[in-house]
């Protein structure tokens, strides 16, 4: 399990470490709904590690994913790039499943 | 051009106070700041970061592309200095004299600049001092390091420019204003000091798509290598997230380590970087891993051998 529901609020990001895989995995709540993407952003080749300190992934405005390295802005629904230097480019999604307590796992 | 580089680098944020948690951890000292409306982030020799909401009205326009730098302000000499920058650039664009005596202008890729007599002021505190075999660099009984010795940004070193035309770039900043190439990554671009300044660069300039304009990183000088080591540790050790370093550049030398930040850019420290006059010799070579690095490391939480053997006694 990488956390429960009630552990991370709506508009809120947290990274998870997974053994196994080499970047970790971003869970983030909106309106209701939990999305998980893996912690690289495609800009550069192989992708690097976006947040500024631990946890923090989101913009000022908490409306977007983003990368601290050189500004660019994912939506969190879909992924894509919506501003910066991997425009046109998206991030790597990771299936999620939630189970009937609220735990929230990878979904392999 | 008698110009010595930037003494501030203006910001509109999305985010203020992350900014205030970011600026502090690395060692500038806030001056005037409020959550609401920012404030300034001082190194020791005066020069520093501005921090300004985006939609703060006081500021220049923003790059179309959603980079936060909205300003570079770059110190000259003396007031000599300054009307010789107004005076060249005054020739084919608009220079404004704002009532404080800075000059206010544009280059030729819509980054907003500043010019005034640099308010940097000369520091009297000692470079890290490295003892070698028969060559001390210390004085007997002094000690190279201790945990909680201080280890503060001195000055604001470098800015690096995603940039569309690099041509564009040096035409300006070189055949207008005097910078010098001291070196240049074929496939990144060229490294750029002022007149008035030997380091190796103040400027860096990246070849980029127009959508990515905006300020690459920024970076300021620490009295040496292990005051580095010990800021990029104190800021790993409170959740900061290291981009790049710790290492040492080929071109400059420096040595470097590069944070994120909610600047929307990398914030590096930057310590023992080369000097230059005008015999210097240019050099080039292909940007990649081998051109950009002498050696690359990594940080890790501390540890020590110890505990003995498996099935031995602990200690």
């Amino acid at each position: 399990m990488l956390c429960h529901l009630a552990d991370l609020d709506d508009g809120e990001a947290r990274g998870f470490e997974v053994p196994g895989l080499k970047a970790k995995v971003i869970v983030v709540r909106r309106e209701g709904r939990v999305h998980g993407w893996r912690d690289l952003c495609p800009h550069y080749a192989g992708g690097t590690p976006m947040a500024w300190k631990r946890d923090a992934y989101l913009n000022g405005a908490r409306t977007h994913l983003a990368c601290h390295a050189h500004g660019a802005w994912f939506d969190i629904e879909t992924g894509a790039c919506v501003q910066g230097p991997c425009l046109g480019k998206r991030l790597t999604r990771v299936p999620l499943r939630l189970d009937k307590d609220g735990g929230i796992h990878l979904d392999r | 051009m008698q110009i010595i580089g930037p003494d501030f680098l203006v910001f509109g944020v999305d985010d203020v106070p992350a900014c205030h948690d970011f600026l502090t951890a690395y060692g500038l000292d806030p001056v005037g700041y409020s959550p609401e409306k920012g404030g300034r982030y001082i190194a020791l020799d005066g020069t520093g970061l501005e921090i300004r909401r985006r939609d703060d009205p006081s500021l220049p326009p923003a790059l179309k592309t959603g980079n936060m730098l909205r300003l570079q302000v770059i110190g000259v000499v003396d007031e000599a200095a300054l009307s010789a920058v107004e005076v060249e650039l005054s020739r084919d664009r608009q220079v404004l004299r704002l009532a404080d005596g800075t000059l206010r202008t544009q280059d030729d890729q819509g980054f907003e600049l500043a010019f005034q007599v640099s308010i940097r002021k000369p520091l009297d505190l000692p470079g890290e001092k490295v003892n070698a075999p028969y060559a001390p660099g210390r004085p007997v009984n002094a000690v190279g390091v201790t945990q909680d010795m201080p280890a503060k940004p001195r000055t604001l070193s470098h800015v690096v420019l995603f940039t569309p035309d690099i041509d564009t770039a040096v035409g300006f900043y070189r055949d207008r204003l005097g910078f010098r190439i001291t070196d240049t990554l074929t496939g990144a671009g060229p490294f750029l000091r002022p007149q008035a300044n030997p380091d190796h660069h103040t400027h860096f300039f990246i070849r980029t798509p127009p959508y990515m304009q905006g300020v690459e990183h920024l970076a300021f000088h620490l009295g040496g290598p292990t005051e580095l080591m010990l800021a990029g540790s104190r800021m790993m050790e409170q959740g900061f997230e290291s981009f790049w370093g710790p290492g040492r550049h080929k071109f400059g030398s420096n040595w470097f380590w590069y944070f994120k930040s909610p600047l929307g850019c990398n914030v590096e420290f930057d310590a023992d970087m080369d000097t230059h006059d005008d015999t210097w010799a240019p050099r080039e070579a292909p940007m990649g891993p081998e051109a950009s690095q002498a050696f690359l490391l990594q940080w890790r939480a501390k540890w020590a051998p110890g505990g003995g053997p498996p099935g031995g006694p602990k200690g």
